[in-house]
């Protein structure tokens, strides 16, 4: 079993690195906050992953629905600001 | 005799004409009327979907349910269940009631919940199964070598009347793979599609018409809208 | 200046959405024991969840709610809770923020009276920071002028 969690948790790192191109090289700033949206929905899946691995679950899924709370509103937020002053 | 017949002719077509031309002139005004009518009625829909939300039905009922889903939610979140947990969720879902008791079912014209959640739960197969097909052709697309898409922009208005349909038809049109929601203008949905074939699954209307069904709205006709078709049917009589 | 747009569909998921995340903050003030959280990061949340019902609904939907000065008031009263158990227990002849010496008043045993006091000062720290964040946000996003001061200038 932890080899197979393992194995996903290095794909999804794997995923991050290529999103995290378009975080760098992404013309203009559009791209770049969908970019860190989308990694934030993958961190949240490692970190769970991790909480299997320390066998103490409960306390990484309430680490994740924090993150995931907050990725939502910061997305949100600068959506907001960029549509009115971009 | 004949110049009086003749002048009494033109008199008569003159009077014909002038008739005519009345006549037409009532016909252009009922058409101008219909349509503004028409379009009256358009947007008077799409102002009591946007503003659906803000008038609340708010009283007890509102509050006593969102009191319980809160609870539960707590129940569901904290796995200890002795009194003193428990009754700091009861303080802590009453206090979030009490703020925000118009948020969570703000919208009037939403039918009956219990079979509102119900028909959910029977749509959220065909959905899944729209996507894992849908995956298989995205798939195809992106890995073949010259890569057939074909991306464009198609806008259509839909005939859902409340903003959580809407959203639901949205997030639903987004969450299936080669289609995403751009925007939702003056009622008007903005969708991108990926190919032919993804744009041509949409036009159906089949997701359309599950979600009617899912949020009662096919089920009965509303009161004020055959008020509304009244009036214009009442100017063809 | 945040304007109200016709964007419906982030309107309608943040209404759905304001009361679980509240609710979730509080969970995660009072759950401070026994699972990652505390006073500060429900407060954030808290703050978070506040914020999100301003950019998304605008100004007038958060005043009937939350204002400036209810903002103003309740960062105060998570100040005077905070020192007002630490000068409960001045007076009960313990150290300052000692909780053990609570145990009189609420006829617990010592170890229990200390778990309380932590939850009263982790829930007066909850609400400081949910009121500070609020503050903040919203004094940065309108300048300082207020939207109604704003259309009477015009």
């Amino acid at each position: 079993m932890n080899t197979f969690l393992t194995a996903i948790a290095l794909a999804l790192c794997l995923l991050v690195f290529l999103v995290l191109y378009r975080v760098v090289f992404g013309p203009g700033v559009f791209n770049r906050i969908a970019a860190i949206s989308a990694i934030g929905t993958k961190t949240l899946v490692i970190l769970i992953i991790f909480g299997f691995f320390y066998n103490r679950v409960e306390m990484f899924i309430d680490i994740s629905m924090v993150y995931a709370l907050l990725n939502f509103i910061g997305c949100v937020a600068a959506a907001k600001y960029l549509e009115n002053e971009g | 005799m004949e110049v009086t017949l003749l002048v009494q002719a033109a008199d008569d077509a003159f009077r014909i004409l002038e008739k005519a031309r009345g006549q037409a002139v009532e016909l252009l005004n009922t058409a101008t009327k219909l349509t503004s009518d028409t379009r009256w009625m358009e947007e008077k829909k799409i102002q009591a979907v946007l503003m659906g939300a803000q008038k609340k039905k708010s009283g007890l009922q509102n509050f006593a349910v969102t009191f319980l889903l809160l609870f539960a939610f707590w129940a569901l979140l904290s796995g200890k269940f002795d009194t003193f947990h428990l009754s700091l969720g009861v303080i802590c879902s009453f206090v979030v009631a009490l703020i925000g008791h118009d948020l969570l079912f703000a919208n009037v014209r939403v039918g009956d919940m219990r079979v509102i959640v119900q028909r959910f739960f029977a749509y959220l197969p065909w959905h899944i199964y729209q996507i894992v097909i849908a995956n298989f052709h995205v798939a195809y697309l992106a890995l073949s070598p010259k890569m057939p898409i074909s991306p464009k922009i198609m806008r259509f208005k839909t005939k859902l009347e409340s903003d959580i349909s809407w959203v639901t038809l949205a997030n639903s049109i987004t969450l299936t793979p080669g289609t995403i929601t751009i925007d939702i203008e003056e009622g008007e949905f903005v969708v991108h599609a990926l190919s032919e074939k993804l744009a041509d699954d949409l036009n159906t209307g089949e997701m359309e018409d599950r979600i009617a069904h899912v949020f009662m709205e096919a089920d009965h006709i509303y009161i004020q809208d055959v008020l509304d078709v009244a009036r214009i049917f009442a100017e063809f009589r | 200046m945040i304007i109200r747009g016709e964007d419906i569909i982030i309107r309608t998921i943040a209404r759905v959405l304001v009361p679980f995340i509240q609710l979730y903050a509080l969970y995660v003030i009072m759950h401070g024991h026994y699972s990652p959280g505390g006073g500060f990061q429900g407060g954030v949340i808290l703050g978070a969840s506040m914020v999100l019902l301003f950019i998304t609904h605008g100004y007038a939907e958060v005043n009937r709610k939350f204002s400036e000065n209810i903002a103003v008031l309740f960062s105060s009263i998570g100040v005077l809770i905070y020192s007002g158990i630490g000068f409960l227990c001045l007076i009960l002849l313990g150290n300052f923020l000692d909780y053990s010496v609570l145990y009189k008043l609420l006829n617990v045993d010592p170890a229990h009276a200390r778990s309380l006091g932590i939850l009263g000062v982790e829930l007066g720290v909850g609400f400081a920071v949910m009121a500070v964040m609020f503050s903040i946000f919203f004094d940065i996003s309108t300048g300082g002028v207020l939207p109604e001061d704003e259309e009477e200038r015009d």
